[in-house]
């Protein structure tokens, strides 16, 4: 029973960073209908950068959030400014801006590679090992405060999407871009602080994963294929959808453990994505665009 | 009389290209008998003839009928390691268990490949990065298929790496020859109606999904008998190099880069490719992904046919003046 308990709740601890992991994917899919690619890669860039702020000036990695916020905001508007806005949009041009950003995310890795080496890298604070008694079982301190954090930005995110004028325009955009030029919104602008927007959710994904996970030039791969799924199961752009995509993915993970050796636990996802994409494409929770 | 043979000869089969096909076969064949290569050159022109015939089975699929596969070296796998326990445990011949690993890792395809290709798309190409990831996985798992993660040795026998550059040679022109049929026979033209719009294609009475079971078959069986091939080219394989996404995403680049949808464009694509990575492989084992990278970047936005479209059009340069 305790290890039930004790599992169950690293399965929503798991959950909750799956799902800052997953929706900024979710949102330029929905937004632009482009499959961002380059989000394997600016997951680990994420990790690098809080990495390297933490190891050479010492900034701790929770202070360096909006640092690894800004910096891949920034990242994000130049990639769109630069190369996505050239490409066409929707089913024609998907496979085009699909092999672009995949070739972005390629370059991404390379630089890691140049400038880190291929070796395994993690984030060691003070406060890594400690842990916390809960329920009976023994959580990590690290792992509440990724909670905690994530928590803020879904919230933060959901209230920008839905109180705010441009948060209300994005789901507009979302919904008919063309009626949006009518009443007078700047389509080309609310694409910008999308990819933006998207971005930056990964980036500080990947340093939260970065705190808790090892990582190394190839970190984002494994993460990009589960957001997948977890965009797949929960549908497109609906903060609650992808936590419940989320919360399933990482309970089938992290219960599998029950039932099979720990290391074929990861195919359990990647089957999953199959399955689901073959039976239901809209997501387990129906098509729901930015609601 | 004059019809008949009219109807039994493809109209698509000149003269000219078989003169050209022929004759390129062999100058091949000759070249190591002829030019005395270095065993180096030697081995690397047999792996070059090797990718050139996987990135045009790629292209099958991904080219003709426009579903970018980020899964292929699931069937490479397959292939390989099918391939290889033929050989050890059976005790088959080389070119046999290269066969029958060809086939199964067709069959493998159409396992996982019928059901998704209803997918379009981006759709399909996320689906397909599943398969090829869960296929590494469980055939990392499976030691007494793959030997885990310290792979398989195969037995060296003594010649064959050297005559493995005709095996190669015959794979590519099998290869070449059909890609040009599939590109100009009745399935290629079902082909391309299918890319271009699914629904469209079988409402005028393409059998939309036969047509796609065939290639994805096809294309699989070419891809696992690429991966035999390697299998023996290196006498050990392992399943994180045989599986791994970066090998699925090879494929992608040498078609895309060397002009996806052509015939010589995977063909150029490889060339430059097997090239690029010996060049670098030395000294900066991991600088030629990101190379590639930014020529698919840089393919994507300006030359969408790649190196074979650059070709074309210095051609027609040249022919201006």
């Amino acid at each position: 029973m305790e290890l039930l308990v004790g599992l169950a709740l690293s399965a929503v601890l798991l959950a909750v960073l799956y799902t800052t992991m997953a929706y900024g994917l979710g949102l330029i899919y929905g937004v632009l209908r482009v499959v961002n690619l380059t989000h394997g890669g600016v997951l680990m860039a994420g990790a690098y950068l809080g990495w390297w702020l933490y190891t050479r000036l010492g900034i701790d990695p929770y202070l360096a959030i909006p640092i690894v916020v800004a910096a891949s905001f920034a990242f994000g508007v130049g990639l769109y400014v630069v190369l996505v806005r050239h490409l066409p949009r929707g089913a024609a041009g998907g496979v085009q801006s699909l092999l672009l950003l995949f070739g972005v995310w390629l370059m991404l890795r390379n630089g890691a590679y140049l400038l880190f080496t291929g070796n395994d890298q993690a984030i060691r604070t003070g406060y890594s090992t400690q842990a916390l008694k809960l329920a009976g079982s023994s959580l990590s301190v690290n792992r509440i405060a990724v909670f905690g954090v994530a928590i803020v930005a879904l919230a933060g995110l959901q209230l920008l999407l839905t109180r705010t004028y441009v948060g209300r325009a994005i789901r507009a955009v979302a919904q008919n871009p063309d009626s949006c030029t009518v009443v007078g919104i700047d389509v080309e602008r609310i694409y910008v602080i999308t990819f933006g927007l998207g971005t930056a959710l990964a980036g500080t994904a990947g340093l939260l994963a970065a705190t808790i996970f090892a990582f190394n030039p190839t970190f984002g791969a494994v993460e990009l294929l589960k957001s997948f799924v977890i965009v797949v199961l929960g549908g497109l752009g609906n903060v609650i959808g992808t936590a419940a995509g989320a919360l399933v993915l990482a309970s089938v993970e992290v219960f599998a453990i029950l039932f099979m050796p720990a290391y074929l636990t990861a195919a359990v996802g990647f089957v999953l994505l199959v399955v689901v994409l073959i039976l239901r494409p809209g997501g387990l929770f129906g098509q729901r665009v930015l609601g | 009389m004059l019809g008949l043979a009219g109807r039994l000869w493809p109209a698509w089969l000149s003269p000219a290209g078989i003169g050209v096909f022929l004759a390129g076969f062999a100058l091949l064949y000759a070249l190591p008998l002829v030019v005395p290569l270095t065993t180096y050159q030697h081995n690397l022109l047999s792996l070059v003839f090797m990718f050139v015939a996987a990135a045009l089975a790629w292209n099958w699929l991904g080219g003709y009928v426009g579903q970018v596969s980020f899964g292929h070296a699931a069937m490479f796998g397959v292939g390989g390691f099918v391939a290889a326990r033929l050989v050890l445990t059976v005790g088959l011949p080389f070119t046999l268990a290269w066969l029958a690993g060809g086939l199964v890792a067709g069959a493998f395809a159409l396992a996982w490949g019928h059901p998704t290709l209803r997918l379009r798309g981006p759709y399909f190409s996320i689906a397909t990065i599943g398969v090829g990831e869960a296929t590494r996985l469980v055939l990392t798992y499976w030691e007494g298929f793959t030997g885990g993660s310290s792979g398989v040795s195969l037995p060296i026998v003594p010649g064959l790496k050297y005559s493995l550059y005709w095996y190669g040679l015959y794979l590519v022109a099998v290869v070449v020859a059909v890609s040009y049929a599939i590109r100009r026979s009745r399935l290629g033209l079902g082909l391309l109606a299918i890319k271009a719009d699914v629904e469209a294609a079988a409402d005028v009475g393409v059998a939309a999904t036969f047509y796609q079971d065939v290639v994805l078959f096809l294309s699989g069986a070419v891809i696992g008998v690429a991966g035999g091939f390697y299998a023996s080219y290196f006498s050990f394989i392992e399943p994180a190099d045989m599986l791994g996404f970066d090998r699925s995403i090879s494929f992608v680049l040498m078609a895309v880069i060397g002009g996806i949808g052509t015939v010589m464009g995977p063909v150029l694509g490889a060339i430059v490719f097997v090239i690029i990575q010996q060049l670098l492989l030395a000294s900066y084992p991991q600088l030629y992904l990101g190379l590639y990278g930014a020529l698919l970047v840089l393919v994507i936005l300006f030359e969408p046919l790649g190196l074979s479209g650059l070709m074309l059009r210095l051609r027609r340069l040249a022919r201006r003046r």
